[in-house]
Parts: C-alpha cells; structure tokens; sequence
C-alpha cells in the first residue's frame, strides 16, 4: 500500500520501445529503394550547392557579402565588417569547413521553404489541416533533436542525408508558423476588398494574402536560417562534416582553444545572415509600413 | 428611368449565434436585442429589413454602432449571407447567383469603398487602382489607362507610382475612390468611407463624392453615423436601431417629419440649416409686375398688397429685378417707364439653395431673396424672417 | 463538491510524505560516493554492480553517479567532486599519464584487463547468412590490409566510386592510431575515412547496416552491448609491438579498462578501496550482460543483479568473505 503511495505502480507502466525499434528496422528494410533514391537525390543537392559555393573564389564571395551587407544596412561600416569577419575565418583556416556547413545549412533551408511554405498556406486556409499539423509541429518543436537523430541514421545512414532530415526536421517548425500566421493576420478588410472586386479564393491568396504577409513569411525564413545554424553541431554527432565536426574533434579532446575558433566561426556565419535576412525583413516591412 | 429600382432588400434578417430558432420566436414575441443576446447568446445583427434603391440615387443608411450597417451593406455583394430574406440586384436573386455570376456581379456592377481604405499596401496607387481590372484579366495597357483615368478624376494625377504608405488619410480614401470607379460599376457601395478623416479633409471628400456622383451617375449606397453627412449626400435617408429600420424618407421629409422620438433625437443633432433648403421656407412673391406695366399700375399693385418692393419679370416670368415704392412714385413723377428704375442687382438662389448658405445673403440684401429656377424665371422670395425662424 | 476533492488530495499528499519521511534512515555519518556515468552502457552496468556491492555489502555508504560527457567527469574527479571512474577508457584520454604523474588521479586497479578495439565487419560479410539468404561478400576478408581489395563492397553513398570505412569517435586518441593504419595501409586511396560525432551514431550505422543485412567496416571496440549481440570480426592486424603502435603498423594492444579516482578517494574510503582493487571482470562476460540487457529489455539495475547471481563466484574474489555473504543475501 505504501509503495502504491510512494512510487508509481510498477503493473502500469508499459513499454513501447520494442514495437518503435522493430518497426522502424523492418520500414527500413521494406523501403529501402526509396530511401536509397531519396538519400541520393539529396546528397546530389548538397553537393551541387557545395560545388556552386565552392567554385565562387572565396576573394569574390568575401566581395559579395560585403557589398550585400552594405546595401541591405545601408552603412559601408557594416559591409566592411562582415568582411573582416570572413576574412578571419579563412585565417583560422576553416574556410572549406565553412562551405560544407553551409551547403548542408541551405539546402535544409530551401527544402524547409518548399515544404514549410505551402504547408504553411494549407494551414492557414484549412481549418482540418491546422487540426492535423498544428499538434505534429508542436512535437517536432519539443522534441529533442537526439531522440531521431538515431532513427534517422537507421532510414538514412550516416552523413549528409540524415543531417539535413534532422535539420530540416527542426528548422522547418517556423517557417510554417510564420507563414500561415502571417496569412490569417491579413488586415481583414484588405482581404474582404480583394473579395469585394470579384478576386477568386486563389487570386486573393497569392494577390493579397501573401505579398501582404511577406514580411512575417521573410521573419519565419530567419528564424529557419538560425535554427538550421544551431543544428551544426548536432549534425556532427551523425557524421556531417564542416564546423561542427571541427567543434567536436576539439571538444573531445579537451581542446578548449581549438574549439573556440570553430565556435566563433559558427557565430560569425550566424550573425552575417541573420543581418542580411533581417535587413529585408525590414525592408519589407518599411516598404508596407 | 430614374425611378428605376437597382437594388431591392425584402425582409432580411442576419443573426450571428447558434441557437438561432429560439432567438427568432423570441423577437417574434417582440424581445429586443439585448435580452434575445441575453437568453440565447444570438445576435441579431439585422431583423426584417426592407429597402428599395434606385437607380442613380445616393442612398444613404444611417445609426448608432452596432445597428447592423456595416451588416447589411456587406449582404448586397454577398461578403454577408443573410440567414433569411431576400435581395435583388436588377431583379436578380443574388443567392441564386452561381459563382460566376457571383464573381461577374463583384467584377462589374458592384463595387465597394472601405472604412480604412482596404488598401493593398504592397502595391502602388496605380496597382491599387488597377486592381479590380486585373483579377478581371483586362490587359495591362488598358487596365493601366483606365486607372490612370480614374486617379485624375480623384485628383491624384502624379502619384501614380507612389507607394501607399506615402500617402495621407485623404489621400487613401481618393484610391479607395479610384478603385471603386475604375470597374464602371453600376453601384457603388461606401461603409462609412470618411469617418476616418479629419473634418476639414471629409469636407472635401463629400464635395468631391458628391460631383463625381453628378458626373457619372452612379447610384451609391453610403454608410455614415454622422447625421449631417447623411443629410448632405443622400437623396434618400434610412435610420437604423438595433437591426431594424426604423424610417425611411428624404432629408427633408425626415427632419420635417421624424417617424418616431428616436428618431427627432437623432436629427436634433443635425445642423438643419444643412438640411432645408430654399424651397422648404420660400413663399410667392405677393407682389409681382412686368417690365412694360406703367408705373401707376405698378403703385397700384404695391398698395394694394401693402409692401415697398415689387419683382420684376418679363413675359416668360424671367426675373429682372426688384423696384421700390420710391422708385415707382418718381417714374411717375417723371414720367419714364419703370425700367430705367429697376433695381437690377439683386441676389438670386434656387430652390434648393440650403439655409446654411443664404446665411449671408439674407444679411447683406436689402429685400427678400428671390428664389429662380434655372432658367431664371421666379419661383419665390425667401424673407430674412422666414431664414432666421427656420433654424 | 470542489472542496472535498481538494481536502482529499491535500490528505493523500500529507500521508505520502509522512511515508516517505519514515522512510529514511537515520544512519550516522553517512558518506556519498559519487562514480562517473558517461553514457555508455557498460559503464552503467559496471556502476550498477558497484553499487549493489557497495549499498549491500557495506554500512556506511550511499552511492550516486554524476552524469555527464567523459572529458567533464575527468574534469570534476580532479578537482575532487567525484570520487571514481569505474571503466576508465584511459588510453582515450590524453591527460592520463601526466594527471596520475601529478598526483591528481590515483590508479586503482583494472577492471577489464582484455577489451579490444580496432576495425570490425559483421560475420555475414565474410561468410554470408544463409539463414537471411545473404551470399559472402568477401569470403577471403581476414586482415586490415585486404580492405585493399574490396572498397567496392563497402561503396559510400556520397562517393560511390570510393568505398566508406568508419573511423573511430573524433578525438579519441584510437581514432588518431586508425587514421595512421588507413593511411599506412594505402586505404586512403580507395576508402573515404567517415568519422561519426558520436557513439550512438556509429553505433546506429552499424545497427543499421546489419539490419538490412548491407556490407559495413569500421572502428568497434569491446566490451559493448554491440560487440555483444551482433556476430562481428575484429579484422586481423601484425601482432602488437610497442614502437610501432601508436604509428597504427599493428593490432591494438588488449586494452585495459581501469577503475581510477580522485586524490582524496583512499582517506575517504579505505575499505571500499580494497573492493575496487579487486573488482575486476572481462569483455566476454561483460559483452553477454549487454547482450542480456539489450534482449530482454531489463534496466541495467536489473542486469547487475542478473549478473551477481550468473557469476556468483566472482563475489568471493572481489571481497571478504563476511562481506559476500551479506551481498548474496540482498540478492536472494
Ligand atoms: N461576425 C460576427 N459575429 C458575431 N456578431 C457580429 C459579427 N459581425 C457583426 N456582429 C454583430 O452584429 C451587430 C451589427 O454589427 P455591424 O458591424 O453591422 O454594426 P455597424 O452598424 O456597422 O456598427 P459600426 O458603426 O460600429 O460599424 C453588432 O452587434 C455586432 O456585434
Ligand atoms: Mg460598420
């Protein structure tokens, strides 16, 4: 009686960890020429952007950023400083590291945009839809990254694949928010004028609803941007190379120098497109007041 | 032609709610709003309300917030569904409307000017303007020509390519304007579209609304809860309390003859000098001669109906101007006809002249106004008394 | 209504803690041990026996972990903050030597003087699995160096002309001696070297690889719950020498896991010292209670006494005899 009191009844507990592993292995082996074929197509991706940011001569990128930067901020002072910022890391000779972290950080964006963007939309149009998607992203919010990074290597194996499925997994979250909030926070009689001048649902949608959403959709891509870089070092436990494997070559040895450049790296990457997303935002936003 | 009934509401009621049938049998049983929300949680946005536009005509609805304006305004292009009644647009049921039909009657006859512009903010005044021709696929070089039509008319030429948020309140409601106009709509629907300027601003704007309305002839159905402007624009008035219509009239009829208390009460707030105008405070000239009468005739007649001055007309009752007794007597005098004693320079309104702007004149002349119609012929006499005890 | 519910919870509340605090015994001077946990299983096995021995065997002891990354636990045991690494994977850690050199960490003794490392494949690569209808791959795969032969076997997905070998855990100080042995052995022209951030990933490769039944070489080591329920061959190297070694030119050496703790460790606990010098256990016995553990599902708490009583033997080596009677006791 005592023990009921103190401690959870043991009889009540159950476990379905068995039953998740055995499905998860046996979906595997049922699929795998899907799953190979999604793996290929996805580290061609990868590699294509790699190679494309790999063929930019890194004097030229450093050029664009800068340029970029100053536009977008409107002062040469921030230009300059992103500058100084790549240059660094190149000094700390992490510039490849930096490439591959990014190609793997904006193929996951982009597939985040082509999912999370009309999922977005769905969500915001369809009340059945928001039901069904809304408690999924909650989950895939909450969740720690660690519970399928492991599922993930089973579908995916290691490497790339099963990086930009965790990372795409985490970052999509706010691009589908930001989205349809975005879309159902329309001034309503913006919408109702749409309406009014004979505007079909779609004409409204893609006329009205979401140039009028814009500036929260750019917000949401942001905030994917960001979760996607804080992914980095996770991926790295999965075996994707770049920055975050560097931060744990060093971290495991005790390296705390070593792994502060990586480190520092990682946050200048972060902050420059964090800046220039949200320096469209702005924009965006100004020119809608 | 010009009675000629566009639009035609019968019966219409809107509630918002769940437990409709049982607000229904309580306000049969002649509950009002307040405990039909109380016992049922319904609102009764709109109860039996029945109206008849014509062609060409502004009409104008009128009531507190909350009386089921922008409710009803927003049922004649179906942004609103009633939950019973009927509306005809041209004698078309619009319900029945399929959504073609739906779509072609929001393209092409009705179109609608907001409270807050409902401007597209990512999109320039021309854009803006463009915008109800563009989802009706018209070419861009025609829609761009239309629109640009349409910002002149509203006096906007040069902004064309401006964005929106540079643009101030005023400015707003003139594309607002424009938008409306540029799919040559039959009717023009307007929910309160001036309340959010400032006075001086929404003066214009009525001045403006009100002679593109001349030009074009469109009918409007306009939404105020400023009983001055809807005397000063509509040619029909409907009040509107709790849902219900409560009386419909001309400005005049209505403030002449309000239908009920609530109603005095409402026009108690208006300036009627706005409202009544010449023909409702003229009365016939009792004295009136012809240039050619001989001036004994012309004493005669001014004695005998016991006053100093006599207007002046020519044979088709053109008004040539006003001759004092003085005058009279030293034409006789002198023996000259009496046009060359006619005083000539008077002040003239017409008959629907308002009150408001005989205000002057009946200061500054010395007789009575006269009242012409337009082809100058005389109509009445508007005495300083008659202006002064109509206020 | 409302009330009386909140008056009975608020009762059933005032009971519980009345329990629970009878519960707790009044010892004197009780003094905690804290072991590391770094989140590898039999490391939590090994914690798990320890601490049945300890709370059963002995009075005046509690016994806690202190859960953390390997480098973090190394950090708090020389500062003092934890008292023991039972299953100390000390060739791993850089600092070792010099620590012990220092006086900062005191060697205790050796747990599990034979575990092995070093490049594994599983069995059905090299004989097949008629069982899941798998042919031999490779069926003349002995040593490292006939990696040579059949990069095709092992292709990498993101390089399929190269094949993938997984190398060890970033930073560790085998993944070192076996990038050395790839590039000794000339693997590095037709295999990529593929380091994976984490056990649990390269675990789960390897987990995942023999489920579908696919070709897989890398880095294991024993004793693991892998090791022990997945048929695997290490991959034959040269025997072991010294000198050559650390160059990645021959096999690893058998490992020794050792039992290592803080400074202040033997003042604290003089008689559980004598318990550690003697805890000792070995890759095969530890790798079949991994493999029980895996298999049935059990907590390691349960596998601990699992076992104690499958190697009841053991006890009489590791403590007094007084001592081992009082364990078996507990555990019947
Ligand atoms: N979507 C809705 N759901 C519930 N009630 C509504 C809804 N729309 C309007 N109502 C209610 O219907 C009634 C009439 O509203 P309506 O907007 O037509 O008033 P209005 O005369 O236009 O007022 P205002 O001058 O404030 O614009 C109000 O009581 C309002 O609360
Ligand atoms: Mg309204």
């Amino acid at each position: 009686m005592k023990d009921y009191l103190l401690h959870f009844p043991k009889e009540w507990q159950f476990d379905v960890g068995d039953t998740i592993d055995l499905w998860i292995k046996t979906f595997s082996r049922e699929n795998r020429e899907i799953l190979t074929a999604i793996r290929n197509f996805v580290i061609a991706s990868i590699k294509g952007i790699n190679w494309l940011l790999a063929i930019i001569p890194w004097w030229l990128l450093i050029i664009i950023v800068m340029i970029l930067g100053w536009r977008i901020s409107g002062r040469k002072r921030v230009g300059l400083l992103y500058g100084a910022m790549l240059i660094f890391v190149g000094s700390c000779g992490l510039w490849v590291h930096m490439l591959e972290t990014l190609s793997i950080v904006i193929a996951s964006v982009i597939l985040s945009v082509i999912l999370g963007f009309p999922l977005g939309v769905l969500i915001a149009m369809n009340k059945r839809a928001e039901s069904i998607i809304r408690p999924i992203l909650d989950l895939m919010q909450t969740m720690p990254t660690f519970v399928y990074l492991v599922p993930a290597v089973m579908l995916f194996s290691t490497g790339k694949t099963p990086a930009l499925m965790a990372t795409t997994i985490y970052a999509i979250v706010p691009m589908i928010r930001m989205t349809s909030h975005g879309i159902i926070h329309v001034n309503g009689e913006v919408v109702e004028a749409a309406k009014a001048f004979g505007s079909t649902n779609l004409q409204t949608l893609v006329k009205v609803q979401i140039p009028q959403a814009m500036p929260t959709i750019m917000t949401g891509l942001n905030q994917t941007i960001m979760m996607a870089m804080s992914m980095v070092v996770t991926c790295a436990l999965i075996g994707a190379q770049g920055l975050g494997m560097e931060i744990l070559l060093a971290t495991n040895r005790t390296e705390m120098g070593k792994a502060l450049m990586p480190g520092i790296c990682i946050v200048i990457v972060a902050i420059i497109l964090d800046r220039l997303t949200q320096g469209l935002v702005k924009r965006k936003e100004a020119e809608q007041q | 032609m010009k009675d000629e009934v566009i639009i035609k509401v019968e019966n219409v009621t809107k509630l918002y709610g769940i437990n409709k049938s049982e607000a229904i049998k309580l306000m049969k049983e002649g509950a009002d709003k307040d405990t039909v929300y109380k016992k049922t949680g319904v609102t009764v946005a709109l109860w039996d309300v029945s109206f008849e536009v014509k062609k060409g005509e502004v009409f104008v609805i009128i009531g507190l917030s909350g009386s089921g304006k922008s409710t009803i305004i927003r049922c004649l292009n179906k942004l609103n569904r009633p939950t019973s009644g009927k509306i005809y647009f041209q004698n078309n049921d619009i319900d029945q409307l399929s959504k073609k039909e739906l779509l072609d009657l929001r393209r092409n006859k009705i179109s609608m000017v907001f409270q807050n512009f409902g401007l597209m903010s990512h999109r320039t005044v021309m854009e803006n303007v463009a915008y109800g021709l563009e989802v009706k696929k018209v070419s861009k070089e025609e829609r761009e020509k239309k629109a640009k039509e349409m910002i002149s008319l509203v006096g906007l030429e040069g902004w064309e390519h401006q964005p929106i948020s540079s643009l101030s309140g005023g400015m707003k409601q003139r594309v607002g304007l424009a938008r409306a106009l540029a799919n040559d709509p039959e009717v023009l629907l307007m929910d309160e579209p001036f309340s959010a300027l400032d006075p001086l601003v929404k003066r214009d704007m009525q001045f403006e609304l009100l002679s593109i309305q001349r030009k074009l002839q469109k009918t409007v159905v306009f939404i105020t809860h400023d009983i001055n402007e809807a005397f000063k624009l509509g040619d029909t008035v409907a009040i509107m309390r709790d849902g219900r219509i409560i009386q419909i009239d001309t400005p005049q009829d209505m403030a002449l003859n309000p239908a009920d208390e609530y109603v005095a009460k409402f026009i108690d707030g208006a300036d009627k000098s706005k409202v009544l105008s010449a023909k409702h405070v003229m009365i016939t000239p009792r004295c009136m001669v012809r240039e050619k009468d001989a001036p004994i005739h012309v004493i005669e007649e001014l004695s005998r109906n016991d006053v100093s001055t006599a207007y002046v007309v020519d044979d088709s009752m053109k008004l040539l101007g006003v001759i004092s007794i003085d005058n009279a007597i030293r034409a006789r005098k002198e023996n000259i006809p009496i046009s060359d004693f006619i005083d000539r320079d008077i002040y003239t309104i017409r008959r629907d002249t308002l009150i408001v702007d005989m205000l002057q004149l009946t200061a500054k002349s010395k007789y009575p106004i006269a009242v012409v119609d337009e082809k100058n012929r005389l109509k009445g006499i508007v005495s300083k008394s008659a202006v002064l005890s109509s206020l | 209504m409302k009330r009386s519910i909140v008056l009975m919870l608020a009762l059933a509340f005032c009971i519980t803690t009345v329990l629970g605090g009878c519960s707790g015994n009044e010892k004197a001077e009780i003094k905690t041990i804290t072991v590391t946990n770094n989140g590898w299983d039999s490391q939590m096995l090994h914690n798990e026996i320890a601490k049945f021995i300890v709370l059963n065997g002995y009075e005046n002891y509690d016994f806690q972990t202190s859960t953390g990354s390997s480098t973090m636990n190394w950090q708090a045991m020389i500062a003092g903050d934890v008292d023991l690494d039972i299953e100390s994977w000390t060739d791993n850690v850089a600092t070792y030597p010099e620590d012990v050199a220092n006086g900062d960490i005191v060697d205790v003794g050796v747990l599990v003087p034979d575990s092995a490392q070093g490049l594994y494949v599983p069995r059905y690569v090299i004989e097949g699995d008629p069982e899941r209808g798998i042919e031999p791959m490779a069926p003349d795969l002995k040593t490292v160096e006939d990696l040579k032969k059949y990069p095709h076997i092992f292709p990498d997905d993101e390089e399929p002309e190269k094949g993938r070998l997984y190398g060890s855990l970033p930073g560790w100080m085998a993944d070192e001696i076996l990038y050395k042995k790839y590039e000794y052995y000339g693997l590095n022209e037709s295999y990529n070297y593929v380091r994976l951030g984490s056990e649990a990933a390269l675990f789960a490769s390897l987990a995942s690889a023999y489920n579908l039944g696919d070709p897989w070489v890398g880095y294991c080591y024993e004793p693991t719950w892998i090791t022990g329920k997945l048929d695997l061959v290490l991959l034959e190297d040269a025997p072991y020498d010294p000198d050559l070694y650390l160059e990645g030119k021959c096999e690893f050496p058998k490992q020794e896991l050792k039992i290592v703790s803080s400074s202040k460790f033997a003042e604290k606990a003089p008689d559980l010292l004598e318990f550690f010098k003697k805890y000792k256990t070995g890759s095969q016995l530890i790798s079949e209670a991994l493999a029980y553990l895996d298999e049935t599902g059990a907590t390691h708490e349960e596998a601990a006494k699992w076992f104690l009583k499958e190697y009841d033997y053991l006890l009489d080596e590791w403590l007094p005899a007084e001592r081992a009677e009082k364990v078996r006791e507990a555990l019947n």
